[in-house]
């Protein structure tokens, strides 16, 4: 090294002077030297008391929370709630595979066995084996899809926010075909041998311009037979007990109209009954029906809760929301237990609650970042 | 109350840090440029030798040496490689954000010749657009420091300059530069006049596939970067013009055109969407000085144009666009012993005619101000800076600042200095008015700071070693912070809010030596920074994020460079470490931080009035797969070439 050679230099003022460098230049290629070669990546900071998360043996009977995850930061995940034991297992799909889930990850359905996560910006459906969370498979040539439903064990429809309904084949794990529609599809449920599926209109237009409806597809030959006018953005569908349809509309991201919740004629497809929200800038999400299908919950701040057989909106809370920012809910097909999540300013992990059907609060979970989607395993379900 | 139990808690902060480190700094003082370089031109400031400088406050300089082996970056590059500013880089030629002192890009005011480069929608300015050859001068004004330029900003000023050499009769640069990833840069520089007259001309010229290959985790395999690509083509012309020493009259040019794709993150590389942002600006300033022996006046009028047209797919096609009209006058008077009074008036009138927002909107922004620097005696000096501000028909309350700067000892070139201020910051108009989103009940932002600092340099008796130590310490509380969040009830809605407080306390320190021995030329520059920033205030008994740092604001920064010079050959080793930055506010996850190193290794050949330089440039020296922002890949190793050819006939006289 010349430089080090020259610090040399038989000159006591020389050698004086030379001190601060030296001392410089190894503190600087101790740095250099020291810095790891692991690539820089996001990481979970080690939590302060690991004891609290403890892997489950299996994910046979628990609650699957769908963390969103942050719009381009890539930071969806997946948090396992364990019904025996509460534990919870945090970034699941992470663990299991050595990559992460990618980016907004919206809903998840089980069928067969294995878990099918829809992960909305990343583009892509991942198939996932259940009992080691490992990815089958990973559907892609999607439109930013949003939910899936199943029509039997070897067939779903998976809405999109772009265009199209895509066909999903169960066995093969590919899409085999679309039903192309005008723009974002959102929910969809099952009824006889007709999907009801909630179309929103073009995503980039204002409320004023996009047409809202509900579309009926016959499943055998993937045609939309009908469609059923809707109040502006229908983001939620459910079937009660007397297999009446059940659709909220949020009014429009812009506030185009107030919210409203419709009760729908499936087998004559009309609108029978529309309750209008009071106010336009209160917009209330995540329309949600009990296991014996005679109560409807929803969020609009706090937790709302109202019998099928309703003459009016409910004006109070069931739980309310206290500070905390509401923004995914479920409810327990086996137990009737309210899971809501509190997805805080969207820039910290949050956190589920769970509350018996009576709002009695029960326990809190802590999940990952914006959680809003749940899914229940197969064990739990109906 | 509150205020007192400020000023108290910095103090004994500050003084557990000042035993470790010896002392602070500012200061270009000894800063004198070893590198000869045809561009590098002398300060110019005509009223420079009449009146004093502000005493108290934080100034910075950046050698022109390393401006002038950058003329193929962006400003971005510098700034995150040459100083603990943190630059918040999205990709490679990718939106580049600048935070200082614990505090956001809104926080930072960029500026060219002292004319605000902020977008008056945004607030902020993107660095990566910004090319390094546009300027010869870098100034960077800390924290408080920046309120005898602009008040809202909190973190500090980053001023580009370009200043005339009177002793330059003609000047020629072209330059030409090849690196990976099919980047080209191209700079052709005339520079020319008399005694009298000046004239600079400048183009450049960048084009980039910027296609490199990183490792996707989430595709696990490698593939090259795609929809990432940029054209960028700049222009200025600047003309000077003095009058028998008392009249200074100077007209500036500067258009730049950018038309740049933006890359996909990690985890939507297969959408193989097309996002695109196409920018032009234009900006024309005129200005006229006049110095007489004990006053002199500054007049400047500059126009702003600002052109964005933004595309995804078919999706979105939002164009926005916005003038300003800036208006400068400041007169200095220092007639009277130990005493310089610099009042000013500063006139902004901001139109946007963006697409997003409900038709157009304007901004008045009135400023009145005055500095005044008095020196009651040799050894202290101090300054007081007052600034009120008028927007809109609204008056924001006083800003003021206080400075003291202390050389108690004769032989010991030992300096102190000492600063309080209280700032505010004027919402964005896109807080205020974006469509749907924006909320017109912001208050402005609220400032206090204290900052302490030292400096101390010696120069041995042969000039040949020089060193220098600063250490300064700051202590800053943001009250109201704007903060777009989640409104309650509505989880489809952002809305800024006027939610948050920060406390922002940190320690910058540097050491920065000379020395020239058996014709050898060293330089070794350290800058460090410590900053904790942190949220003071939950907004819920559910907010996990009280005393929780800063998201992407590391808690430690360092480079060092090192310069060697013999046989007209140079090197410049740099190495920079980024800390880690918490990507959540409760401080679960983060990005590991992560050291860089770029080498530069040049030769200058000269004959008669021609140099020709030869540079090899590698950065990521040790191919260090890194993000600085998760999903969002930055290159590996990669290289540039550069070879520039320059004339430079000075006057010989």
């Amino acid at each position: 090294m010349v430089v080090i050679n020259l610090f040399l230099v038989n000159n006591i003022r020389y050698k004086i002077y030379s001190l601060p460098f030296l001392i410089s230049l190894i503190a600087l290629s101790l740095f250099s030297v020291s810095c790891s070669k692991d690539p820089i990546r996001e990481k979970a900071v080690a939590p302060e008391n690991p004891d609290t998360t403890q892997n489950p043996t299996s994910y046979d009977e628990g609650i699957f929370v769908i963390n969103e995850g942050n719009y381009n930061w890539g930071n969806a995940s997946i948090t396992f709630i364990d019904n025996r034991t509460n534990a919870t297992v945090q970034d699941l799909y992470q663990i299991a595979n050595q990559h992460n889930l990618g980016d907004v990850a919206e809903s998840m359905k089980i069928c067969n066995g294995f878990g099918f996560i829809v992960v909305n910006n990343s583009n892509r459906i991942e198939v996932v084996n259940l009992k080691n969370f490992k990815s089958v498979k990973s559907i892609t040539g999607l439109q930013s899809p949003r939910f899936l439903e199943l029509i039997d064990s070897t067939k779903a429809y998976v809405t999109n926010l772009q265009k199209d309904i895509s066909i999903l084949n169960l066995q093969s794990n590919t899409i085999t075909g679309t039903i192309p529609i005008y723009g974002w599809t959102e929910s969809l449920i099952r009824y006889d041998k007709y999907m009801l599926v909630t179309s929103i209109g073009k995503y980039s237009e204002p409320s004023s311009k996009r047409k809202a409806q509900i579309l009926v597809i016959d499943t055998q030959t993937d045609k939309i037979v009908d469609s059923i006018q809707t109040g502006k953005e229908p983001i939620g569908l459910v079937i009660d007990k007397k297999q009446k349809v059940w659709v909220l509309c949020s009014g429009g991201f812009d506030n185009f109209e107030a919210p409203s919740l419709m009760r729908i004629n499936p087998e004559l497809r009309m609108v029978e009954k529309v309750f209008t929200f009071p106010t336009i800038t209160e917009v209330p999400s995540r329309l949600c029906i009990n296991n014996t299908g005679d109560t409807l919950y929803f969020l609009k701040g706090g937790v709302y809760q109202t019998p099928v057989t309703m003459t009016g909106l409910p004006t109070n809370p069931l739980i309310s929301a206290d500070g905390r920012l509401f923004y995914g809910l479920a409810i327990h097909p086996k137990t009737g237990c309210i899971y809501v999540s509190d997805s805080k300013d969207y820039v910290q992990n949050g956190t589920v609650y769970q509350y018996s059907p009576t709002a009695k609060f029960i326990k809190q979970y802590t999940a990952g970042r914006i959680p809003g989607g749940f899914c229940f395993t197969s064990k739990n379900a109906k | 109350m509150k205020l007192i139990g400020q000023l108290i808690h910095p103090v004994k902060y500050f003084y557990c840090f000042s035993i470790i480190l010896v002392i602070l700094v500012t200061s270009e003082k000894g800063k004198a440029q070893s590198l000869k370089d045809t561009l590098q031109l002398p300060e110019f400031e005509l009223t420079s030798k009449y009146v004093l400088e502000n005493n108290g406050f934080k100034k910075v300089k950046i050698d022109s040496s390393i401006i002038i082996s950058h003329l193929n970056s962006d400003l971005s590059t510098l700034l995150s490689q040459y100083t603990t500013i943190f630059i918040k880089s999205y990709g490679n030629g990718t939106l580049a954000t600048p935070s200082f002192r614990g505090t956001t890009a809104q926080h930072t005011q960029v500026e060219w010749n002292g004319i605000d480069l902020n977008s008056p929608m945004l607030g902020q300015a993107d660095l990566s657009l910004i090319p390094v050859s546009q300027f010869d001068g870098l100034e960077i004004l800390f924290g408080s420091a920046g309120i005898s330029r602009t008040s809202g900003a909190f973190g500090g000023v980053i001023n580009l300059v370009t200043n005339p050499d009177w002793n330059n009769r003609l000047n020629i640069l072209a330059s030409q530069s090849i690196g990976s990833f099919d980047t080209y840069t191209t700079n052709i520089n005339i520079i020319t006049g008399t005694s009298s007259f000046q004239s600079h001309s400048k183009f450049n010229y960048a084009s980039a596939l910027n296609n490199y290959p990183y490792y996707n985790d989430f595709l696990m395999e490698t593939v090259n970067q795609h929809n990432a690509s940029y054209k960028q083509f700049g222009f200025s012309e600047e003309v000077f013009w003095k009058l028998k020493d008392r009249h200074l009259f100077s007209a500036k040019l500067r258009y730049n055109y950018d038309d740049r794709n933006l890359p996909p993150t990690t985890t939507k590389y297969e959408a193989n969407n097309v996002e695109k942002n196409v920018q032009s600006s234009l900006m024309a300033v005129v200005e006229y000085k006049y110095v007489k022996k004990d006053f002199n006046l500054s007049v400047r009028s500059a126009f702003a144009n600002q052109k964005m047209h933004y595309t995804l797919d078919s999706t979105y096609d939002d164009h926005h666009q916005y003038y300003s009209w800036i208006n400068k006058i400041k007169f200095t008077y220092i007639g009277i012993k130990k005493l310089a009074i610099k009042p000013g008036i500063d006139f902004t009138h901001d139109e946007v005619n963006s697409e997003e927002y409900e038709g157009i909107k304007t901004r008045n922004t009135t400023s009145v101000f005055t500095e005044i620097n008095y020196t009651p005696w040799e050894k202290l000096k101090t300054s007081l800076v007052l600034r009120e501000d008028l927007i809109d028909g609204k008056f924001l309350p006083l800003v003021p600042a206080v400075g003291v700067d202390l050389t108690p000892f004769q032989k010991l070139n030992l300096g102190l200095n000492l600063n309080l201020s209280r700032n505010y910051k004027y919402p964005t108009l896109n807080d205020l008015f974006w469509n749907l989103y924006g909320n017109p009940d912001l208050r402005p932002e609220t400032n206090y700071s204290i900052e302490i600092g030292s400096v101390f340099n010696f120069l041995s008796k042969s000039k040949k070693f020089y060193i220098e130590l600063n250490l300064t310490g700051y202590y800053s509380w943001i009250y109201d912070m704007i903060t777009w969040s989640p409104v309650d009830g509505n989880s489809n809605l952002w809305k800024p809010e006027n939610i948050d407080e920060i406390l922002a306390r940190g320690i910058e320190s540097g050491i920065n030596i000379k020395w020239e021995i058996v014709k050898f030329k060293f330089k070794f520059d350290n800058n460090y920074s410590f900053c904790k920033s942190t949220y003071e205030k939950a907004s819920s008994e559910y907010d996990n994020k009280i005393g929780k740092q800063l998201i992407y604001i590391p808690v430690n920064t360092l480079n060092s460079t090192l310069t060697l010079e013999r046989w007209k050959f140079y090197l410049i080793y740099n190495f920079s470490f980024t800390g880690e930055r918490f990507t959540g506010k409760d401080n679960l996850t983060v990005m590991p931080g992560y050291s860089l190193s770029n080498i530069i290794f040049g030769k200058n050949l000269s004959l008669n009035n021609f140099i020709l330089s030869l540079q090899l440039q590698v950065n990521n020296l040790f191919n260090l797969d890194y993000q600085s922002v998760a999903s969002r890949p930055m290159p590996g190793i990669n290289y540039a070439f550069t070879i520039k050819l320059s004339f430079d006939k000075p006057n010989r006289e």
